[in-house]
């Protein structure tokens, strides 16, 4: 064998690789199934490439649009296109969501589940009796703008919808399946070149 | 594996406890003025991607329910936002969407669990009594029509933040803020119907395809739970070929 089609991996090293990735895939499909009815969820997803390092996975956030559920709720907001809310919970961590689900609490400020509250332009959101959040995320009253839910162009915000997680369960479930049966894979083919090795060392020892 | 045995376990949890509140919604959807809960879930952030999922909170839905035509003598039903309040004995105070009156043997508007509606005592010589739209109780008597009382309703601030004592009862707390009594039948505000009940606002249909979904979700984490699993069984082959 020439050098120049020396492997810098042998086939274990290979069927290892392939044996993680599949792990990865599972990994993130159980994650992506765990929240599939997490409001606002992104699911992640899995590309394969091949690296020197053997099959290597890339995660990817997918940006899909998830669905809208109508709730009625006045302080549901759901944003359909791109952009997220910014919400501060007490210790002043901002983090963005895509989680709509606000209540208004004593002082008007728009308030999530976990006490987080909601950011706009010109600070927190105060939402006064006879106030309204437009589509474009303004909050007006009598005509005046308040505040603004701070959005990319094209962006709008929904009123009284949730967006749902864009996990799709079908998608997982046969990611699921994929993983298990190319890790299956994988363990015969390290089994296989492992028993050859085996092979050629007894008969070696037997040669001799 | 493990991750994804753990993101899948939390998915299962999750499921679990989102079947516990709709099926308390469930039981509840023929109680008037019931208000169904929600929860809310988030995903557990962790290194590089997720570590599964976790409820955050719960949050009782304060919408309207439907408006029914009942039989009760002094059934009543709020058509906007605000409660009634309610005394019990001892002098607490409760807030209810539940309109469901019967008149006690003092004169008093009285509710199943027998708290007593402020504002209002009806006298014994009454032949009978109406609500109108503005809460004031007209009766009837020997003499004529007199007005005895007038039903005002509380509103809060911060509704969601009222805390839940069990069925359509309510008590005031600190996040809610103070209860701010008004009279309804105002242009834009609540008015009082007399003779009507408001319904749950939780839907048997929704609450249906809600249980659905959710079964479906426990059992897709299941089969996460078990390709983890037996992905770890062909793990342990490896040694042995």
């Amino acid at each position: 064998m020439t050098a120049a089609y020396h492997a810098p991996m042998d086939g274990i090293g290979w069927a290892a690789s392939a044996m993680n990735a599949a792990r990865t895939r599972l990994d993130v499909a159980a994650e992506n199934l765990a929240n599939g009815s997490t409001d606002g969820f992104r699911k992640s997803d899995v590309r394969g490439f091949l690296s020197l390092r053997g099959v290597a996975m890339r995660r990817v956030r997918s940006n899909e649009q998830g669905p809208l559920r109508r709730t009625g709720r006045p302080y549901d907001l759901a944003i359909a296109g791109s952009g997220t809310f910014r919400v501060r919970d007490g210790a002043g961590h901002v983090t963005a969501t895509r989680d709509g689900a606000f209540t208004r609490d004593r002082f008007n400020r728009l308030v999530d589940d976990a006490g987080r509250v909601l950011l706009g332009t010109r600070g927190p959101i105060c939402v006064p009796d006879g106030a309204s959040i437009g589509s474009d995320g303004t909050i007006s009253r009598n005509g005046i703008a308040l505040n603004r839910v701070a959005l990319p162009r094209g962006s709008t915000v929904c009123s009284g919808f949730l967006e749902g997680s864009n996990v799709d369960a079908i998608g997982e479930m046969i990611d699921l399946l994929t993983a298990q049966r190319s890790f299956e894979e994988a363990q015969k083919v390290l089994s296989a070149i492992d028993q050859t090795r085996e092979r050629a060392n007894t008969q070696v020892a037997q040669m001799k | 594996m493990n991750k994804a045995l753990y993101a899948a376990a939390s998915g299962m949890a999750a499921q679990q406890q989102e079947l516990e509140i709709i099926s308390e919604n469930l039981s509840n959807a023929d109680v008037a003025g019931f208000k169904g809960a929600a929860a809310t879930f988030s995903d557990i952030a962790g290194p590089g991607g997720s570590l599964g999922t976790a409820q955050i909170g719960t949050h009782t839905v304060f919408t309207q329910g439907k408006l029914m035509r009942s039989g009760g003598p002094f059934d009543l039903a709020i058509d906007g936002s605000g409660f009634f309040a309610v005394n019990d004995e001892h002098g607490n105070r409760a807030y209810t969407r539940d309109g469901e009156f019967s008149r006690a043997a003092d004169g008093t508007l009285r509710n199943a669990q027998g708290w007593r509606l402020e504002g209002v005592r009806i006298p014994g010589d009454a032949l009978s009594a109406t609500v109108s739209q503005d809460g004031s109780v007209v009766i009837k008597t020997a003499k004529g029509t007199a007005t005895c009382g007038r039903i005002r309703l509380a509103e809060f601030a911060a509704p969601e933040f009222l805390q839940s004592a069990g069925g359509t009862l309510f008590f005031a707390t600190h996040a809610s803020g103070k209860p701010r009594l008004i009279d309804p039948g105002s242009a834009n505000g609540p008015a009082v119907k007399f003779g009507m009940l408001e319904r749950s606002n939780v839907t048997i249909i929704e609450a249906m395809m809600e249980i659905l979904t959710a079964q479906r979700a426990y059992e897709a984490n299941a089969k996460g739970v078990q390709a983890a699993d037996e992905m770890m069984r062909i793990a342990d082959n490896l040694s042995r070929g």
